[in-house]
């Protein structure tokens, strides 16, 4: 019996899709962060920024436990190194969740009226990506219940095929953005503008990384 | 009181103390994963358990009761014509004894060690170490030994491919379809059918085979495919009523329909187990009462086994799983989460079917190994989450420590006990 027991292992999915829950927190509270930082409420944006930042640790200890509940001996019905990549790449949403917030409060960086609109498009198309992310993570331990296989898998490859397309718009979105800042950059100074370039490009990332976490999952359940 | 009837009742006592402990420890393999999976309460695991065990016993665990008491060892030699002379007889029943507390013994310390042991390897390690100590290696039937220890390997592996091959067909027809619930409708009467017929088709086989008035394999695959037609349009029907909840995910639904499938396969394990894994305590019994009743003055050619010797056994597991059973079920089903009924189902199924040939073929195997195979072979087909395999590399380890310390607790205890006794 008690080999028996020993048999089962802890089954990574459902904590999986917890750790997304925690990652989503944090890059639910952009767009808070964005509009505190834009209307110039700087001391709420540090109080989001710290808000984040603790989110962002709750994230990181699910993400240990994970792996911590992961040896080598054991089988599941994907891959283990996918597994442990997707984890990796899920994760660093938060990370860059967290950079937004430090950049945006190490220095006073003036942010001038005229960039408001291209940056806000820009934070819109970025959450929609992740958001999308997000639907797809919380169905994984359906996809378990699935065995991985049936009209489950069907759908998600649909989603992962628009998480895509929201990627490519949060690009175009991201050198709009780029081409209003120089477009105004008299209004700056060339150190604002450099941060500027920064914020855009974590901004960026946001949607990289929930695309990359897409395609993880996609390689995951192609290898059936 | 003659030393002769006090060997009986002591080995009586034994075999009991044994069955108790093989009841206690190994129903939660066939009802942990059902009451695990929500399928079965508790209390209706160990009421199906105690009268599928018992069942299971009696009615066809006689061949593996007759290998371990006759066929592991050459009973021949110990006849009085034998080396042993005229004590020969009595020298084997003291044997007997001595493997079944050698046995126990070696149980008892390795649960205390917390080691995941096998009845099974452990009674037959037991006598081995009996054999050996009374006529070294010659005292062995070595071919038969080889069989049972072959079968050891084979069972985990044979579960395990009947496990994937379930899973496989599970997934590829109901829960890979566009509408599982539909599928589900549709498919679960003919695996009710199936298993149905399997398990009427082997208990007619084994139960009836050796009666005169036997019937032919004809009549015998007659009646149960008709039983499981019956069973089909019986389970259609239920299937029918059982509509999904407005709101339920398809494959909850898939899951509370295939959770009756478990409960019937957990029965089926059931029996399976008593059919197996009573032999392990009623085979020395049944040697010595064969023993008793020629006065020990002759090694009988073949141990038939009194139908009184399997109740007790039976009656032994049954008391095991009702006084200390509920506590390891519990222990299992609150542990092992990660099976679903559709997985459940599978594995049961394979491990069952594996046990009941091995049954069959007179093999006496472990129940608890060929299920972890079985649970292994669903796990391949991507139907659990997280498997350890670490427990393969454990087994293997019990494999080796369990006959080696069983043979030499019971050799030890021979070797004192026929100075003293005899």
């Amino acid at each position: 019996m008690r080999s028996f027991v020993a048999l089962f292992g802890k089954s990574p999915f459902g904590p999986l899709a917890q750790h997304a829950e925690r990652v989503q927190e944090t890059v639910g509270l952009i767009p808070a962060l964005f509009e505190s930082f834009l209307t110039g409420q700087r001391d709420e944006t540090r109080r989001i920024y710290e808000q984040i930042s603790k989110l962002e640790h709750k994230a990181d200890i699910i993400k240990n436990d994970i792996r911590d509940h992961l040896p080598k001996t054991l089988l599941m019905p994907v891959d283990r190194g996918d597994v442990l990549l997707f984890l990796r790449e899920q994760d660093r949403l938060a990370d860059r969740a967290e950079d937004l917030g430090v950049v945006l409060t190490m220095r006073d960086t003036p942010a001038p009226e005229s960039l408001h609109p291209s940056v806000r498009a820009l934070v819109a198309a970025v959450l929609e990506a992740a958001g999308e992310w997000f639907r797809v993570a919380a169905s994984l331990p359906l996809l378990e219940d699935a065995s991985f296989a049936g009209p489950e898998v069907a759908r998600v490859m649909e989603q992962i095929r628009r998480i895509s397309n929201l990627e490519w718009e949060a690009d175009k979105r991201q050198a709009e953005a780029g081409t209003a800042l120089f477009a105004h950059e008299q209004q700056l100074d060339p150190v604002s503008v450099v941060l500027w370039m920064r914020i855009h490009r974590v901004l960026g990332s946001v949607a990289d990384h929930a695309e990359n976490t897409a395609d993880l999952l996609r390689v995951m359940l192609a290898k059936r | 009181m003659t030393p002769g009837l006090l060997l009986l009742l002591a080995v009586l006592l034994g075999g009991l103390y044994m069955a108790w402990g093989i009841g206690a420890n190994d129903v939660a393999n066939a009802m942990g994963t059902s009451v695990g999976s929500g399928a079965l309460t508790l209390l209706g695991a160990i009421l199906l358990a105690g009268i599928l065990e018992f069942s299971g016993a009696v009615a066809i665990g006689s061949n593996v009761t007759q290998t371990i008491s006759k066929g592991i060892i050459d009973t021949e030699m110990f006849a009085p014509s034998g080396p042993l002379g005229e004590r020969g007889p009595l020298l084997l029943g003291v044997g007997m004894l001595c493997s079944l507390i050698g046995a126990a013994v070696w149980l008892h310390a390795a649960t205390h060690l917390g080691l995941p042991v096998s009845t099974t390897h452990a009674i037959v390690g037991a006598v081995v170490g009996i054999g050996l100590v009374s006529f070294g290696i010659p005292g062995i039937d070595w071919g038969k030994l080889g069989q049972i220890v072959g079968s050891w390997v084979v069972s985990p592996l044979l579960g395990g491919l009947l496990a994937y091959i379930s899973f496989r067909a599970i997934r590829a027809y109901i829960l890979s379809a566009a509408d599982p619930v539909r599928a589900t409708v549709r498919f679960a009467p003919y695996i009710v059918a199936g298993v149905v017929a399997i398990m009427v088709l082997s208990f007619i086989y084994k139960v009836l085979r050796n009666r005169v008035d036997a019937p032919s394999i004809a009549v015998s695959v007659a009646a149960a495919l008709a039983a499981g037609v019956a069973a089909g349009v019986l389970a259609s029907a239920v299937t029918r009523n059982i509509a999904p909840a407005p709101g339920m995910n398809p494959y909850q639904y898939v899951e509370r329909v295939f959770a009756l499938l478990q409960i019937a396969t957990a029965c089926f394990v059931a029996f399976a187990h008593g059919a197996n894994d009573a032999a392990n305590a009623v085979g020395p019994v049944a040697a010595v009462v064969t023993l008793y009743q020629t006065g020990y003055r002759e090694v009988a050619a073949s141990v038939g086994v009194p139908l009184w010797v399997m109740v007790l056994g039976g009656a032994g597991i049954v008391l095991g799983l009702a006084t200390l059973g509920h506590k390891v079920i519990a222990t299992v089903g609150r542990e092992i989460t990660e099976i679903t009924p559709t997985r459940g189902f599978s594995a049961e199924f394979g491990a069952a079917t594996t046990v009941l040939l091995a049954s069959s073929l007179g093999l006496p195997i472990s129940t608890t190994h060929t299920l972890v195979g079985a649970v292994v072979g669903v796990g391949m087909a991507r139907g659990i989450g997280a498997l350890n395999l670490q427990i393969i590399r454990n087994i293997a380890t019990s494999w080796l420590a369990t006959v080696p310390v069983a043979a030499g607790v019971a050799a030890l205890l021979y070797m004192i006990g026929r100075r003293f006794l005899v």
